[in-house]
């Protein structure tokens, strides 16, 4: 289980997350939701331990703090818009990175039949076995993006934390990845938090949503029971609620 | 073609340069003449009647130490430079580039000025000064870049290194205006020579160049995690901090001994890295043996022909590299570019 007790964090001496506690168990999805710049990204970074924070981040009841980054990155794993990739990785190498953790570091030490088997689930499972040679610099967003989560997948994470993979990517790519995240999660012992910019997209990952704003948890729990029109007018600025019901009678005009 | 085969193909082309750089020359030595030399040389043998015993002075006092530590050398800047790269995400950084060799330049060129030698390090206190002037220019050009750009965007980098460098010249030349009796040596320097070379400074470069290649391959799949940035390497579990300290260490250990020795050579440490990704790809404990040989050969044979294309006289061996390394660089860096606008 992970779990945040009274957590703040930001960057450079300005607070950005203020006094923040959830937990998240197995066998969960979450989705974090709220308008640009009201701590999604900043909750997940500090969850993740890639920025300090203040008050407690508890991993089975440990601090990550006081963890090492190796044996943290067999529990929680990132999966995060990655837009630049400077050097022709092929997809086999990049997927066995996310083994890291688990090969031992030595001069000649490489990676185990374990380690091997691993990445093949993970390409199997993100259908990515026939592109293995491939270049990442000869792969559509889309595929490059199967290639981050299938590394993600490989660290053999407990978590994964979602921070908006799915910029750039086109509808069908987007569906793909939510829905392989849900299927990861379904056997109870994985949990997945997400911050996902698309509202919908969000709902499709899971119906548990923890609403923000201006760096607080203002609501949680499930979409159904804790949200409502006018709740949604005042954390957006807008009559969201309103604006999906619009679209939707769009959607049911045409054949 | 299969990997090993692509190997030894380097490393044959490697020993065949060797050859060239040792043979070619004033005086032309064939392969069975150096044999013999070298056979009699390290038993003590006399020498056979055909050979002269100047063309046996000559291969061994000149020829051999000259082109082995252009072999070193080259080897020493491309690893450094690789790792550069890799650390921080940057095709176009190297030693050359951010400012490190010109900083190890000044602060060997200070010790030679003033004669100082440290007592216990001795033949090592030129390395050292090279070593130290190489890591405090690093760290003011990233600390400088992080300054204007919280990004460290790839151009502020490079253009910081640059101004650095040639900030860090001009002090140099200054220096060298000052000090009469030592002036050609610190001109020729600026671009970088191999005339002169000494067993001893192969010796140390040796020394130096052996283990932190080791610690680099064994660092390889850290490297390989920090190119795709430093948040995936964290949450893939390298204590990214310690590592990218002691890597950085240990590129400016390469670039700045090399420095201290031979005198400013750019373009090796940023050619030799890209050649060998597109030969061998971009798996780091491979890339950086493999940069380290490309370099090495691709070093021995720009001395070759810096010695021997305006022969008698020399070309600094810096100018030959930049003449292949300048459009290079060009090449990659608008490429990229290129690439960037059509995605």
């Amino acid at each position: 289980m992970l779990e945040l007790r009274g957590v703040c964090a930001g960057y450079g001496g300005v607070e950005v997350l203020h006094d923040v506690s959830c937990a998240f168990l197995p066998g969960s999805c979450w989705c974090v939701l709220g308008p640009n710049g009201c701590g999604k990204t900043t909750l997940l970074r500090a969850m993740a331990g890639l920025i300090p924070h203040r008050g407690q981040v508890l991993l089975e009841g440990r601090e990550i703090g006081d963890m090492k980054r190796r044996e943290l990155a067999g529990k929680i794993a990132v999966m995060s818009q990655v837009n630049a990739v400077y050097f022709p990785y092929t997809v086999y190498d990049t997927v066995m990175l996310g083994r890291y953790q688990h090969i031992r570091a030595s001069l000649f030490g490489g990676p185990s039949p374990e380690d091997r088997a691993a990445v093949e689930r993970c390409l199997a499972f993100t259908g990515l076995s026939d592109l293995r040679r491939r270049g990442l610099d000869e792969l559509s967003g889309g595929q490059r993006q199967r290639v981050f989560l299938a590394q993600a997948l490989a660290q053999d994470p407990q978590t994964i934390l979602l921070d908006e993979p799915t910029n750039h990517l086109d509808v069908k790519h987007q569906v793909e990845l939510v829905d392989y995240l849900r299927d990861w999660c379904a056997d109870g012992r994985h949990a997945v938090v997400g911050v996902l910019h698309d509202v919908n997209l969000a709902l499709r990952l899971s119906r548990n949503v923890l609403f923000m704003s201006q760096g607080r948890i203002v609501r949680s729990g499930n979409f159904t029971e804790i949200a409502d029109a006018p709740f949604l007018h005042s954390l957006y600025g807008m009559d969201l609620s309103g604006f999906m019901r619009q679209s939707l009678a769009l959607w049911k005009d045409i054949p | 073609m299969r990997r090993g085969l692509k190997i030894a193909i380097l490393t044959a082309a490697g020993i065949i340069c060797l050859l060239l750089g040792m043979g070619v020359g004033s005086v032309s030595i064939p392969v069975a003449d150096m044999a013999a030399i070298v056979r009699c040389r390290l038993s003590g043998a006399a020498l056979p009647q055909d050979i002269p015993a100047i063309t046996a002075s000559i291969l061994w006092n000149l020829r051999m130490p000259r082109a082995i530590m252009a072999f070193l050398t080259g080897a020493a800047l491309a690893a450094g430079g690789a790792v550069m790269q890799s650390v921080l995400r940057n095709p176009l950084a190297s030693g050359y580039t951010l400012g490190v060799s010109s900083g190890a330049s000044l602060t060997a060129a200070a010790a030679i000025l003033t004669g100082f030698t440290l007592p216990l390090l001795g033949r090592y206190t030129l390395a050292l000064c090279g070593f130290l002037g190489g890591l405090g220019t690093v760290f003011l050009a990233i600390a400088l870049a992080t300054r204007f750009d919280r990004n460290l965007e790839n151009t502020t980098v490079i253009l910081t290194g640059m101004v650095l460098s040639l900030f860090v010249n001009a002090i140099l030349t200054v220096l060298t205006a000052f000090s009469h009796e030592h002036l050609q040596q610190l001109v020729f320097w600026q671009m970088g020579s191999f005339s002169g070379q000494s067993w001893q400074n192969c010796g140390v470069l040796l020394a130096l160049l052996l283990p932190c290649l080791l610690v680099l391959v064994r660092y390889g799949r850290e490297m390989d995690l920090m190119t795709f940035g430093e948040e995936q390497a964290l949450s893939a579990g390298v204590e990214l901090k310690r590592v990218k300290l002691l890597l950085i260490a240990v590129s400016a250990l390469l670039t700045g001994s090399a420095v201290a020795f031979v005198g400013v050579i750019g373009f090796v440490d940023l050619i030799s890295p890209h050649v060998a990704r597109r030969i061998f790809g971009s798996n780091h404990r491979l890339l950086i043996p493999m940069s380290a040989l490309f370099g090495g050969t691709f070093m021995v044979l720009a001395d070759l022909l810096a010695r021997t294309v305006v022969s008698p006289r020399e070309l600094a061996v810096g100018a030959v590299t930049a003449l292949v390394g300048a459009p290079f660089f060009a090449y990659v860096y608008f490429g990229r570019r290129r690439r960037e606008r059509g995605a």
